[in-house]
C-alpha cells in the first residue's frame, strides 16, 4: 500500500463500486444522503479530471460535520440499519471527496464491503445476493488494481483474477454458512428491525386505512396446512381485535381479558404452519378461531388473538391449530358487555337513532343483524377503493350520505349500528382468502387480502362473525376496485383463465421463491440439527456442530491449498504432452534424463547408444511421439494408445541387463 | 510499537539464520521457509469482517451471514495466494558488488519463475545492511516461465567491506491484506571503494617513477598513423577517406601499447591524510582506466602490477576498499 497519488481511472472505478453498493439502499436511506454521496463523487471526479486534488480540509470538515448533524436530527440515533447505513454512506461519500492516496481508497473499499452487507440485512432476495456478490467482485478487482504497483495487471486480468479468488472462496463460505452456530435470539435489540418491512395492519383502524394496503401485492404471510384446509368462506385470518371507538377510529385495548368467555371448539380441527414476514407488531395471524399454538413466550388473549412478547422482528414459522366452528362457554360479564357496547356520546346521532328504530322493528338480535345486512345489500351502497373523505361523524356521513366505502367503513358502521341497538360488537382486522400454490403446496396471503369484519355477541352461541362487506351487491362493487384487484391478480398468481401457462409459470416461480425462503432465509439451528442428522451423525447437538464445522473447514482448506498449488505447476494441457513427460520421467528415474534441448529422435538415439537393451522399446515410442506431435494424423485414439504404451513401458535398471 | 516489531523481526532473522544455515545460490524458496502475517490493512479487514458477522448474527440474516463468510473466505484465499506468490521462486544474487563511499552500491538479483503463473510485486530487501537504511527495497513482477533482474541500490556511506549475510524476499500481493516473506542466507560482499576525490595531476606521479619502456607492438587498439595497403589486412582498417581523395590505398596503423604505464603510488602522496590519499588513488584509477592506459598501484605492503581492463580496475578498487589504515602509517 503505497501512499502515492491516486490515478483518475482508479478513482472512477472506486466511485463506480460505491454507487453500485449504494443502489440497493435507495429505499432505505434518506435521499439527501445519497445526494451528498453522488455530489461528493461527482465533485471529486470533476477535480480529478482537471488534475486537481481534494478540496481544502476546512471545507471537507465543515461538510462532514453538517451532514452528520443533519443525520442525527433525522434519526436521533446511529444504531439500526437505516441510521447506520446512512452514516456509513455519508462517510463513504465524504471519504471519496477527500481521497488523495491509495490508502484512502483502501479505506473506501472496506466501507463498500460493509455497505454491501448492510443491504443484505434488510433484503431477502436471491437477486440481491447475486448482485452484491457481483459488487464484491468488482470491488476486489479494484483493490487488486490499486495495491499492485505499476505496471500491474490490466483491468481485464484483475477482474479475471478476483473472479477466480471469489470462486475459490465459495466452498469455504458454504461450509462456514452451513455449520457456523446460529443464535436464536439477537445479542441486542435494534430500533428499526422491521421498519423497513411493510407494516401491514396497524393496531387501529380509521376510515380508509386498509385502502392503501389493497394495492400492495407484498406477501403478508404464507400458510401450509397439514391435511384438510377450510372452505373459502371460512378462510378468515384473525389479527388484532378493536374495541375502542372515538367516532372515527377504532383502537385495540390492553384491558384484562381474565373474565372473557371461554371458546369451546366444535367440528374439525385445522392444523397449519404460518410463515410470517416481519412486521412491527406482536400479534400473529391465525385462522379464525385459533385454539392452540406452538410458540414459546406467546399467549392467546381472551379475544382469541395470538400475541408474542415482542414484535415479529424476524421471519418466523408458527405451528397453530384452529377450529372454524365453535361457541362460547358463558355469558359476557357485565363489565365486558359495557365495554363492547360503549359509543362516544353525541357522535353519529343519526346512526344511533336509525339503529334504535330498526331494532324496535326487529327486536330479535339475529333478525336485527339480518335486516342490517339486507339494507346494505338492497340499498345503493357501493364498495370502492376511492371513498369520499369523511368528517367527524364518519359513520353518519357514510351510511346516509356518501354510501361509498371500503371494508373498514362497512365494518365500522356495522359495529356502531350493533352497539347502538344494544348488541355487543367489535371490529376484527386481518386478512381474508389467500391463493393456493400447487407447487409449493401452500397458501399465500398478500397485503391486498387485508380485511376488516365484525363480531357480534348473540346468545346463546356468543361471538359470531359477520362480514358486512360480503353483503354488498356484487353489481355495486366499484369498477376501479375490480380493476385494481384484477391488476393485482394479473401481477399475482391468481390470474387463471385466459393465460393458464402464465399462471403456471408464476406458480412455479413462487414455489422456487418459497424453497429459497424455507431453505436459505429460514435456515436456523433446527435446520442445522436436521442437516447433521442427514449426515448420519447420531444425536446432533451444538458441540457436534462445531466438530463438523472444523472437519468441513479442514476439508475446504485442504481443497483450497491443493487448488492454489495446482496452478503453480507448469501446465501440460494435452494428453500427448503428459504421456511424453511421463516417458521422460521414467527414463530419468533410470538415470537417463532428457536434456532440455534434446528432441525426441535425438533422445531415443542417445538412449539406444547407452542402453541398447532399451532401444527396442524407446525408439518406436519416440518416433510415434514425433509422428503424433508433428505428423498429419493426430487422432485421439492414437494419443490414447501412445499413453497406454508409455504406461506399460517399464525400463529395467542397467544392472539387471 | 515499531521498536517491538523491529526487535521481533531481528529475533526471527537470527533464528532463521541459525536454523537454515547458508543457502546455495540459486536458491528455491520452499514452503517451509515462507512466513506470513496479516498487514495493518488485513487487520482492518478482519475488524470489518467481524463487524459484518456480528451484524448478520444479530439481525438473524442468513444472507448477511453468507456475505460475511464469503468475505472471510476471500481473505483466506488471498492469504494462500500471497503465500503462493513467493512459493517455488528461484533467486540468485551477484556475490560481489562494487561501490563507492557516499554513493549507492547496486546489488543485483535474478528472480526466476518456472511456474505457469505470473508473480507480482516481489520485493527484495536487505534488512540491517546499513543502520537506518533497513527500508532499502525494490520490487518487480516476474512473468510465468521468465526471469527478472532486480537491482537493489544500497547506500554506502563509508569506505570498507560490507558483508550481507541475509536478504529478504517479500510480497503483499494480491490485496495487501497479508505480507509473506522469506529469508535467504548467502554471503554477499559489497566492496566500498573510497570516494574518488583529489586534484593531484597524474603525470606528476607517473613522471616520478616513469621507467617503463615504450613498446610498439602492432595491435588494434590505438591509432598510430597510416601505411600502404597490402592484401590480407582487414578491410575495417582501410582509410576510406584517403582513398576517396584519389590517393593510394592506405590502411590505418594501430599499436596496442603506445602509452606510458602509470604507477599510482601511495607513497607519492605523503603530505595527505590517509583517507584523502585513498580518495586520490581512487580518482586516478578511474581517470587512467577511462583513458584506457595501463597502470599499476602501490600501497603499503601491496603492489598491483601493470595491467588494464575491468578486472584490473576492480582489483585496484577492491584493494582500496579493503585497505586498512595503520595508525602510524
Amino acid at each position: 500500500m503505497s501512499a502515492g497519488r491516486i490515478a483518475y481511472e482508479r478513482l472512477l472505478w472506486i466511485s463506480g463500486c460505491l454507487v453500485l453498493a449504494l443502489v440497493p439502499h435507495i429505499r432505505l436511506i434518506p435521499i439527501w444522503v445519497l445526494g451528498i454521496c453522488v455530489a461528493a463523487g461527482a465533485i471529486r471526479l470533476a477535480l480529478g479530471a482537471r488534475g486537481h486534488d481534494a478540496p481544502p480540509r476546512i471545507l471537507r470538515m465543515l461538510i462532514a460535520c453538517l451532514a452528520i448533524a443533519l443525520l442525527f436530527v433525522r434519526f436521533h440515533t446511529f444504531n439500526g440499519i437505516s441510521a447506520g447505513t446512512s452514516l456509513l454512506a455519508l462517510m463513504a461519500g465524504l471519504k471519496l471527496l477527500e481521497t488523495r492516496t491509495t490508502r484512502d481508497v483502501c479505506v473506501l473499499i472496506l466501507i463498500v464491503y460493509f455497505l454491501s452487507l448492510s443491504a443484505l440485512l434488510a433484503g431477502e432476495s436471491f437477486w440481491l445476493l447475486g448482485y452484491l456478490v457481483g459488487v464484491c467482485w468488482l470491488t476486489t478487482a479494484t483493490l487488486l488494481r490499486l495495491t499492485v504497483s505499476e505496471p500491474g495487471p490490466n483491468w481485464r486480468a484483475c477482474l479475471r483474477y478476483s473472479g477466480r479468488v471469489l470462486l475459490h472462496a465459495i466452498p469455504l463460505a458454504v461450509v462456514l454458512w452451513l455449520f457456523f452456530p446460529r443464535f436464536a435470539e439477537p445479542f441486542w435489540r435494534v430500533g428499526d428491525a422491521a421498519a423497513s418491512a411493510n407494516s401491514g395492519l396497524g393496531d387501529s383502524m380509521s376510515p380508509g386505512d386498509i385502502t392503501n394496503l389493497a394495492l400492495s401485492d407484498d406477501v403478508a404471510f404464507r400458510v401450509r396446512f397439514d391435511g384438510a384446509y377450510p372452505r373459502p368462506q371460512e378462510r378468515y385470518w384473525r389479527g388484532p381485535v378493536l374495541y375502542n371507538f372515538d367516532g372515527r377510529t377504532w383502537r385495540r385495548t390492553d384491558a384484562n381479558f381474565a373474565a372473557a368467555p371461554a371458546f369451546i371448539a366444535e367440528g374439525p380441527a385445522y392444523r397449519y404452519t404460518v410463515s410470517l414476514e416481519p412486521y412491527p407488531h406482536p400479534w400473529i395471524f391465525t385462522l379464525d378461531w385459533p385454539t392452540g399454538a406452538d410458540l414459546p413466550n406467546a399467549r392467546m388473549t381472551g379475544d382469541l388473538v395470538l400475541l408474542q412478547s415482542g414484535p415479529v422482528s424476524r421471519p418466523m414459522d408458527v405451528a397453530a391449530t384452529s377450529h372454524t366452528l365453535g361457541r362460547f362457554a358463558q355469558d359476557l360479564s357485565p363489565a365486558l358487555r359495557l365495554r363492547d357496547l360503549r359509543l362516544p356520546p353525541h357522535s353519529n346521532p343519526r346512526t344511533v337513532e336509525f339503529a334504535l328504530q330498526l331494532h324496535r322493528e326487529h327486536p330479535q338480535d339475529d333478525e336485527f343483524v339480518r335486516s342490517v345486512l339486507e339494507m346494505l345489500h338492497t340499498q345503493e351502497y357501493y364498495y370502492t377503493l376511492e371513498p369520499p373523505p369523511l368528517g367527524a361523524n364518519s359513520v353518519d356521513e357514510f351510511l346516509f350520505e356518501t354510501k361509498r366505502g371500503f371494508c373498514g367503513h362497512y365494518a365500522s358502521a356495522f359495529a356502531v349500528l350493533m352497539r347502538a341497538a344494544g348488541i355487543p360488537a367489535r371490529v376484527v382486522t386481518g386478512y381474508v382468502g389467500g391463493a393456493y400454490n400447487q407447487y409449493a403446496h401452500d397458501w399465500i396471503v398478500r397485503q391486498s387480502d387485508a380485511h376488516a369484519w365484525d363480531e357480534v355477541w348473540i346468545a346463546p352461541r356468543g361471538w359470531t362473525r359477520v362480514d358486512p362487506t360480503a353483503a354488498i351487491d356484487p353489481m355495486r362493487v366499484d369498477r376501479s376496485l375490480r380493476d385494481a384487484q384484477s391488476a393485482i391478480a394479473a401481477a399475482d398468481i391468481d390470474l387463471g383463465g385466459n393465460l393458464p401457462w402464465l399462471t403456471d409459470v408464476r406458480m412455479r416461480l413462487d414455489a422456487v421463491r418459497q424453497l429459497w425462503r424455507e431453505n436459505i432465509l429460514r435456515y436456523n439451528p433446527a435446520s442445522q440439527q436436521s442437516l447433521l442428522a442427514h449426515l448420519m451423525i447420531p444425536e446432533p447437538d451444538a458441540q457436534k456442530l462445531v466438530w463438523v464445522l472444523a472437519a468441513g473447514l479442514s476439508l475446504a482448506l485442504g481443497w483450497l491449498t491443493w487448488q492454489v498449488r495446482r496452478e503453480l505447476r507448469p501446465r501440460l494441457n494435452d494428453a500427448l504432452a503428459r504421456a511424453y513427460a511421463r516417458l521422460c520421467a521414467k527414463l530419468a528415474a533410470r538415470g537417463l534424463p532428457r536434456a532440455a534441448h534434446e528432441g525426441a529422435e535425438a533422445y531415443a538415439a542417445r538412449i539406444a547408444a547407452i542402453r541398447p537393451d532399451l532401444a527396442a522399446a524407446v525408439v518406436p515410442l519416440c518416433r510415434l511421439y514425433n509422428e503424433l506431435r508433428y505428423g498429419r494424423s493426430q487422432s485421439r485414439a492414437a494419443v490414447g494408445q501412445f499413453a497406454l504404451a508409455v504406461r506399460a513401458f517399464k525400463p529395467r535398471d542397467s544392472r539387471a541387463s | 510499537m515499531s521498536g517491538l516489531r523491529h526487535a521481533a523481526a531481528r529475533t526471527l532473522r537470527a533464528w532463521a539464520a541459525r536454523r537454515f544455515g547458508i543457502d546455495a545460490l540459486p536458491h528455491t524458496i520452499s514452503r517451509r521457509r515462507i512466513y506470513i502475517l496479516p498487514s495493518a490493512y488485513g487487520i482492518a479487514l478482519a475488524g470489518i469482517i467481524i463487524a459484518m458477522l456480528l451484524a448478520a448474527l444479530n439481525y438473524g440474516s442468513n444472507l448477511g451471514l453468507a456475505f460475511a463468510f464469503l468475505m472471510a473466505s476471500i481473505a483466506l484465499v488471498g492469504m494462500h495466494h500471497c503465500h503462493r506468490n513467493l512459493l517455488g521462486l528461484k533467486v540468485d544474487a551477484q556475490r560481489e558488488v562494487d561501490g563507492f563511499a557516499g554513493d549507492l552500491a547496486a546489488m543485483q538479483f535474478v528472480l526466476r519463475n518456472e511456474s505457469g503463473l505470473d508473480r507480482w510485486d516481489v520485493e527484495i530487501r536487505c534488512p540491517g545492511t546499513v543502520t537506518g537504511a533497513g527500508k532499502v527495497a525494490t520490487s518487480a513482477a516476474v512473468a510465468a516461465r521468465a526471469q527478472q533482474q532486480l537491482k537493489l541500490a544500497i547506500p554506502t556511506p563509508r569506505r570498507g567491506i560490507t558483508r550481507v549475510t541475509q536478504f529478504e524476499l517479500c510480497t503483499r500481493y494480491p490485496f495487501g491484506w497479508f505480507r509473506a516473506w522469506s529469508y535467504v542466507h548467502a554471503p554477499l560482499t559489497i566492496y566500498v571503494a573510497p570516494h574518488p576525490h583529489g586534484e593531484r595531476p597524474l603525470s606528476a606521479a607517473g613522471a616520478a617513477h616513469g621507467a617503463a619502456a615504450i613498446a610498439d607492438i602492432p595491435g588494434d587498439e590505438d591509432f598510430a598513423g597510416l601505411r600502404t595497403y597490402a592484401p590480407g589486412i582487414p578491410l575495417k582498417h582501410m582509410a576510406w577517406k584517403v582513398l576517396a581523395r584519389g590517393r593510394e590505398a592506405a590502411v590505418r596503423n594501430y599499436s596496442s601499447i603506445v602509452a606510458q604505464p602509470e604507477w599510482l603510488d601511495w607513497f607519492a602522496l605523503e603530505d595527505l591524510e590517509p583517507e584523502a590519499r585513498l580518495s586520490q588513488l581512487c580518482r586516478w584509477v578511474l581517470d587512467v582506466d577511462a583513458a584506457g592506459r595501463p597502470y599499476g598501484m602501490r600501497l603499503p605492503g601491496l603492489q598491483l602490477e601493470i595491467g588494464r581492463g575491468a578486472a584490473h580496475r576492480s582489483a585496484c578498487l577492491r584493494a582500496l576498499a579493503s585497505f586498512t589504515v595503520e595508525a602510524d602509517a
